[in-house]
């Protein structure tokens, strides 16, 4: 189905066979996308679909290895973000791209000041000329004249995107590209925006609007297009369809990856985990992103989060691991309370985490494999204490090697220069040679292949039926399910949802059952 | 790794290419100049920079923990001040010393302090210890002269010879050793390297950053008082300004040494040699007899010749490395994701030709 059918406008924008490599990693596989005049048209999928990739190609910021972007039938002369704003793609980033310090208007007419000139040379900026221009497009989104004059960082969230979407329409864009608008917005807030966007199609201007909340979309949203990994799954008619359905396009199974039989799934998780409990976090608090969370987790149980970008998963394992500081809640391990000051109580006192984002957290780049290996429990290579033994650095680096399966021609090759797979299996050698009482995995397979995420399944499967306990994020529903005993559904920061005994619900078949229940609760669970 | 062949191992060590450029320097002095060479200039010009050396020591650790500290040079002068002043009131010759080391280290514990707990930007901690450590310098040579005594041993510091090897070269030497060892071998070395690759992902992985950074600058300071010491020692007298303009060189001489600002690598031998490089310079432009106004643009010239010469290097190095790991993923493509990965590698050769 194409957007075409749905609408009676001929397309504006048009994406072609756009394809993009990052290191090997597939973020876009030949995808088509076609806007039409005065249309809102969502981009849906989970982390890593590729919306993020082709709306930066689109507004000009990336190169597509392949494809071209059309505006009006023709494609796009020159790259490049001022080009692509010249033609009239304009881009609304998720993180506000506002100068705190300068005015409204200052910020509005950034690096395209009209000026006048004063000695005969155009040194001076022409305020009343900029403020005559916008100032009755900065009354339409609710910017007062006096507003205009105001620096940007006395005003709220809401206050500037508008100024964002001023400053975007000041010159006249055919096509607005919003990231992720609503973040940050309280719900009220978020009305007055749909009210904004609204009134933009009525300009004729097309919005590209990139969404994590489904129901969102009803009642704004003409079309939406859904990716999952880095392809275009379909394009419908919002009208037509309903949550649930654009909830099964996102994260549909993949029977390439996955195979087909649900019983084989959970070849080495056991049914059941010990009865003990190893950790217990209570009413966990951090401001508006975690609210009022606790969970158990068991001995050899895995304990999986699920919920949608945003919903505060990672911000719930990185308060355990004392990285963020929580504004209240306790938490204790083999029942001792945790101080929860810092990172490095946390790994005393026997957490251990493997991270999200793995180039930015996980490796350190310029180091040795083996030295990345040992760097969380320095003394196990150490002797006295503080005297590093690099035989014992490079015997322990390959004895993870061998049971791990990293492939390095040599633990003292710098990490940077591995595969992703291989760095994270190195990540999770870090953590197991800290003897961890409980492991955190957030995102253990985010861009790493096909091959490498067998692995790191069969390390995390292995890890709890020896006894250890986990907790698991994963974007991927069916990696989630896979790996865990039980999954706690997190969403606006609160936990709204739990499903246990899974292994148990898959081996009888259920998993297709399971799985919409927690898709269910994540896309719409709770009140938010 | 082992294809790679051993000039551009030995090259990749930071501190190397510029051990080079410090050896074909001194040989073009000697060349203008044979004065160079003599053992009377030459352990005169060593004694001299020694100071300067270990200054740029300290700073060049806090740079490999990715911080920057600009109070050294003051810290060093007061440091000097200090330990005169205790010695014009009458100090034995180990309590001055432990009264110049220790205000290095005090200094040094409160910028960590600040910088590591109290997060507050190292660049301001510093510059506003830079001046204090200089207004308390200038404060104390109004209390009292710092000059004329005579303690049994202190000017032997830096004006006696150990079989033919001036005293302050072989504490200097020791001191390097000792700050080489701890870098590479000892657990806090290796956590401020890992701090300063990616002060985030250490922390993640456990490494407690305030600790590394407190040290870090702890070392700074405590070298900056050894400094002082032995300047005190080899001046006999310390005027009001003292050490200042040498944060500057420190700076510099470990930037040229090798030593990137980003943070995260390099050693004591980079240091060294860079230190040593820009006190090279100066000796040889004075026995040439240039005129001392030039000093300071001909060493800034050299420094902005020193990083783009040192960069330089490193490219070559880097394409090198990068042509063998796509060569050795190419045999090892098993996988279409890793055959997509050295594609992918290729093709960012392609373009590094073009330009």
């Amino acid at each position: 189905m194409r957007a075409n059918d749905s609408v009676s406008t001929p397309a504006v924008l048009e994406a072609r066979g756009i394809t993009k490599h990052f290191e090997g990693v597939t973020a876009l596989d030949d995808v088509e996308l076609s806007v039409g005049a005065g249309e809102i048209h969502a981009l849906l999928g989970g982390n890593g679909a590729g919306k993020s990739t082709l709306i930066s190609i689109i507004s000009g910021v990336t190169k597509p290895d392949r494809g071209t972007i059309h505006l009006n039938g023709s494609p796009l002369a020159s790259s490049g973000p001022f080009a692509a704003m010249a033609a009239g793609i304009s881009t609304i980033y998720q993180e506000l791209s506002l100068v705190p310090a300068l005015s409204a208007l200052d910020n509005i007419f950034l690096g395209r000041e009209i000026t006048k000139k004063t000695l005969g040379l155009p040194l001076t900026s022409d305020r009343r000329g900029m403020e005559q221009k916008v100032r009755d497009l900065a009354a339409d989104f609710g910017i007062t004249a006096s507003e205009l004059g105001t620096p940007v960082s006395e005003f709220g969230a809401l206050k500037k995107r508008a100024i964002e979407i001023v400053k975007a329409l000041a010159f006249n864009p055919q096509v607005l590209i919003l990231d992720e608008p609503t973040s940050g917005l309280e719900d009220a807030e978020r009305q007055v925006l749909f009210g904004y966007m609204r009134s933009l199609r009525e300009r004729g201007v097309s919005l590209v609007w990139v969404t994590h909340h489904l129901e969102e979309l009803f009642g704004l949203a003409d079309t939406a297009t859904v990716f999952k990994d880095g392809r275009r799954v379909d394009t419908v008619p919002v009208e037509s369809t309903s949550a649930a359905e654009l909830v099964n396009l996102m994260f549909g199974m993949d029977s390439e990856e996955f195979g087909g039989g649900d019983a084989s799934r959970v070849a080495h998780l056991s049914t059941s985990a010990g009865s003990r409990v190893v950790l217990r976090a209570r009413n966990l608090t951090r401001g508006t992103v975690v609210r009022d969370v606790s969970l158990d987790v068991r001995e050899g149980e895995i304990v999986g989060l699920a919920g949608l970008a945003g919903a505060g998963r990672t911000e719930v394992v990185r308060t355990l691991m004392g990285l963020d500081a929580l504004t209240s809640g306790t938490v204790e391990l083999d029942g001792r309370r945790l101080s929860l000051r810092s990172s490095t109580a946390a790994y005393r006192a026997g957490l251990a985490m493997v991270p999200e984002d793995r180039k930015q957290l996980g490796i350190l780049a310029d180091l040795s494999t083996a030295k990345n290996v040992s760097i969380s429990r320095l003394s196990t290579v150490a002797t006295a204490g503080f005297w590093i033994s690099a035989k014992k650095e490079r015997a322990l680096a390959e004895k993870f090697r061998t049971r791990l399966g990293i492939k390095t021609p040599d633990v003292d090759a710098r990490i940077g220069n591995l595969s992703g797979g291989n760095q994270q299996k190195v990540i999770v050698a870090r953590c197991l040679n800290t003897a961890p009482k409980l492991l955190i995995f957030d995102e253990p397979t985010q861009g790493i292949d096909v091959s490498a995420k067998v692995d790191v399944h069969t390390l995390v499967r292995d890890y709890a039926a020896n006894g250890g306990s986990a907790i698991l994020i994963a974007s991927e529903v069916e990696e989630l399910l896979e790996l865990s005993h039980r999954v706690l559904v997190l969403k606006n920061g609160r936990v709204v949802g739990e499903v246990d005994g899974i292994p148990a619900a898959i081996e009888a078949g259920e998993f297709a059952r399971i799985k919409s229940e927690v898709l269910n609760l994540s896309a719409a669970g709770g009140a938010s | 790794m082992k294809s790679s062949s051993p000039l551009a191992r030995i090259m990749s060590v930071p501190g190397m290419p510029m051990t080079f450029v410090l050896i074909i320097t001194v040989v073009v002095f000697q060349m203008l100049n044979p004065v160079f060479l003599d053992a009377s200039t030459l352990g005169n010009y060593i004694t001299n920079g020694i100071p300067i050396i270990l200054i740029t020591l300290g700073v060049a650790i806090v740079i490999m923990g990715g911080g920057i500290d600009l109070s050294v040079g003051t810290v060093a002068g007061l440091s000097a001040g200090m330990t005169m002043f205790a010695f014009v009131n009458g100090a034995p010759l180990a309590v001055g010393i432990a009264v110049g080391c220790g205000t290095g280290l005090v200094f040094g514990l409160v910028n960590g302090f600040l910088v590591a707990y109290l997060r507050i930007n190292d660049f301001i901690v510093t510059l506003a210890t830079l001046n204090i450590a200089a207004g308390l310098l200038v404060v104390l040579t109004q209390v009292q002269p710092l000059q004329g005594v005579d303690v049994p041993g202190f000017p032997e510091l830096t004006k006696s010879d150990v079989f033919g090897i001036p005293t302050s070269l072989l504490i200097a030497g020791a001191v390097f050793l000792i700050a080489q060892i701890i870098l590479a071998k000892t657990v806090l070395g290796r956590r401020l390297y890992a701090v300063g690759i990616s002060s985030q992902a250490a922390n993640v992985a456990g490494v407690s950053v305030p600790h590394v950074r407190l040290m870090s600058f702890a070392a700074s300071g405590l070298l900056a008082g050894l400094a002082g010491v032995l300047l005190a020692s080899r001046l006999g007298a310390v005027q009001a300004f003292l050490g200042i303009g040498y944060e500057f060189i420190a700076i510099a001489g470990a930037v040229i040494g090798g030593i990137t600002l980003a943070g995260g690598s390099g050693n004591a031998w980079a240091a060294l040699v860079g230190g040593f490089f820009l006190v090279t310079l100066q000796q040889g432009l004075r026995l040439n007899n240039v005129d001392p106004v030039y000093f300071s643009i001909v060493t800034a010239l050299a420094i902005v010749f020193g990083v783009v010469f040192e960069r330089q290097v490193r490219r070559v190095i880097l394409r090198t490395a990068l042509q063998r790991t796509s060569a050795l993923s190419d045999q090892r493509a098993t996988t279409a994701a890793a055959s997509a990965r050295s594609a992918a590698a290729k093709s960012s050769e392609g373009n590094d030709d073009e330009k």
